[in-house]
């Protein structure tokens, strides 16, 4: 299976908090994919874990690496937009 | 069936006979410990608390509005986050019992996002999660559980706002063990005309499902009375159309003058300006300020219309005025002792109540709020005289005030006693304690001596006296303040009616006498029963 990557800002001003957290783990959870998240050059986890993403403690204006494991590359794109747009709060 | 009498405080006109439903006290949780061994059942216990608790929040999530709906939810995936149960697991494995492992699970977590500022609410919201999973295994309750239908007295200690704020319809009656008459409970079930025996130390023995009645007018709870049994509230029947003072209402904002028009109150005797601004996190501006006044003055009853300035503090914070926390915040920085920090903001609460003035063509009377010294009344009368064409008054809430009074002599035109402040500062009695309600009980022997020296000294000075505290929407209390010589009260806005058929039913001599079988009293109790015996032969 190929991985689709890309790297996405926070942009909500108070950070990666409980909210988006929630949203991003509701869409994976929907898409039925492995999708992992973490901060550029670090180590990323499971994107199915409110806790896991939180935990990164990002903050805003910080970029985040999103790995998408599917061969529907419209999809991943599609998934990423929507991380993006939970990440500006 | 035997009936068994427990004395208390009542709040309130009307009886009411109900099935007793006691709110279990917020048991602690048990302290961490191992469990016997079955992990499979442990495992089980913790997969149907979590699918519980989980639940639980879609249901709240349910009732709250988009915003909330969306943090019930994001915590609702927290709960069922997986690698959190994995790691609730391993605690299992290592010995502890559901609950435990939960809660040290979550730790984990919460120990990870710890150190950050945006995350400490979010830290204590997941330990909460934490706390509802275990509480949940443990079969211990943490809300009320108050039931949705039928009809209960509900039976507690006190109960707090984010306890009131869960009062169902199915709530008929109130009795707590502690609290007093301005307890929030007494304020919340006067204002929902919810009867209420407050301060009822014996409520402590009602069990679950026995028949009481809450008879406010008699002070007390009836185990197994019914309401054939209830204390008959002394039926004033008004002997004139007019009251002997005038009766006016509360209001803080313009839903509440809005009803107040629909009574028979003349005119508004405190409007609380602070109810307002409590969520406003910016200053309100002049333009902003002046549309909202000239909306609630135009919409108050017939009359004058007594406006207090900003009465905030840290016990009573507005977030725009950013004020610090406090040892003894009642003792602190609040009410005019603001205006040290914040003289443009009562300046501008002041001058735009002047162009609301003109805008609705009310008369318009200002005062300032926790007085203490003649000095600071003259402060304000010079500010309010500055900025418009007012009646300017003080309120009467501290002792210290009430000794200067005759310096207040051509200074203000008018005071307004705070009946629940001069209580708590007059007997070192925090009104937010629950242990002191009978502290604050206005048929207290000094609080009625310190308000006839306040009516008295007023007169005197020539200055018009009026009392918008709690006690001032008790009937029968009223009279008392009309026997001392008060100018007019101010009620709850459900009491204007009852007050201001009090006040028809008697004329001043008569008020005179039942204030002078009111003082005569040796302490509470006593005070109130002559004064009642009183407009009871009065009556006759």
């Amino acid at each position: 299976m190929s991985t689709v990557t890309a790297t996405v800002t926070i942009e909500d001003p108070i950070g990666f908090h409980a909210r988006p957290a929630g949203q991003i783990v509701k869409l994976v959870k929907e898409s039925g994919l492995e999708i992992r998240m973490g901060k550029v050059g670090g180590n990323l986890v499971k994107a199915n874990s409110p806790l896991g993403l939180m935990a990164m403690k990002g903050k805003t204006g910080e970029e985040l690496t999103v790995e998408v494991d599917t061969e529907d590359e419209a999809q991943a794109q599609a998934i990423i937009d929507q991380i993006q747009q939970f990440l500006k709060g | 069936m035997t009936q068994q009498v427990l004395s208390g405080l009542g709040v309130g006109l009307e009886a009411v006979t109900a099935e007793v439903f006691r709110v279990r006290q917020a048991t602690p949780l048990p302290i961490p410990a191992k469990h016997s061994g079955d992990l499979v059942a442990e495992q089980a216990k913790l997969r149907s608390a979590v699918d519980q608790v989980a639940s639980d929040l879609e249901s709240l999530a349910e009732k709250a509005g988009e915003t909330s709906a969306e943090i019930f939810e994001a915590l609702g995936m927290i709960l069922l986050d997986e690698s959190l149960f994995d790691a609730a697991v391993a605690q299992l494995d290592d010995g502890w019992e559901a609950g435990t492992a939960f809660v040290n699970a979550m730790e984990t977590f919460a120990e990870l996002l710890s150190g950050d500022p945006t995350f400490e609410e979010r830290i204590a919201d997941i330990r909460d999660l934490a706390k509802r999973v275990a509480a949940s295994i443990h079969g211990i309750s943490l809300g009320l559980d108050l039931p949705e239908t039928g009809k209960f007295v509900i039976v507690g200690e006190d109960f707090s706002p984010a306890d009131t704020a869960q009062f169902t319809p199915a709530v008929v009656g109130v009795v707590t063990i502690q609290g007093g008459p301005t307890s929030h409970t007494a304020i919340i079930c006067r204002s929902k005309s919810i009867p209420a025996v407050v301060s009822c130390a014996g409520a402590k023995e009602l069990t679950n499902g026995q028949k009481v009645l809450v008879d406010p007018v008699g002070d007390r709870v009836v185990i197994g009375g019914t309401e054939a049994d209830a204390t008959k509230a002394i039926s004033f029947v008004a002997k004139s159309t007019e009251p002997v003072i005038p009766v006016r209402s509360n209001i803080g904002s313009l839903e509440d003058a809005v009803a107040a028009a629909t009574t028979a109150a003349e005119g508004v005797g405190l409007f609380r300006t602070e109810l307002l601004y409590l969520s406003a996190t910016t200053e309100p501006t002049r333009d902003s300020q002046i549309q909202s006044y000239t909306e609630i003055l135009s919409a108050c009853p017939e009359g004058p219309i007594v406006v207090r300035t900003i009465d905030a503090g840290s016990d009573k914070p507005v977030p725009f005025l950013k004020m610090p926390d406090e040892e003894n915040p009642a003792l602190g920085v609040r009410g005019f002792r603001l205006v040290a920090d914040h003289r443009e903001f009562i300046v501008s609460q002041l001058e735009a109540l002047e162009e609301a003035r003109k805008a609705s063509g009310r008369e318009v009377w200002v005062m300032a709020p926790m007085v203490a010294t003649a000095a600071e009344a003259k402060e304000f009368a010079a500010l309010a005289k500055a900025a418009g064409q007012f009646k300017v008054g003080i309120m009467v809430e501290t002792p210290s005030i009430v000794y200067e009074i005759s310096k207040l002599k051509g200074v203000v035109d008018f005071i307004s006693v705070g009946t629940n402040d001069l209580s708590q500062y007059l007997f070192a009695s925090d009104r937010m304690n629950p242990n002191l309600g009978a502290m604050l009980n206005p048929w207290q022997p000094a609080l009625i001596a310190s308000l006839n020296q306040i009516a008295i000294e007023s007169k005197r000075a020539g200055i018009y006296s009026g009392v918008c505290g709690e006690s001032g929407s008790d009937p029968a209390f009223a009279v008392v303040l009309a026997g001392m010589g008060y100018d007019s009260v101010s009620s709850s806005r459900s009491q204007v009616g009852a007050v201001r058929t009090a006040l028809s039913s008697v004329t001043h001599d008569e008020a005179r006498e039942v204030f002078e079988a009111a003082i005569s009293g040796s302490d509470s109790d006593e005070a109130k029963s002559l004064a009642l015996a009183k407009l009871v032969e009065i009556a006759k």
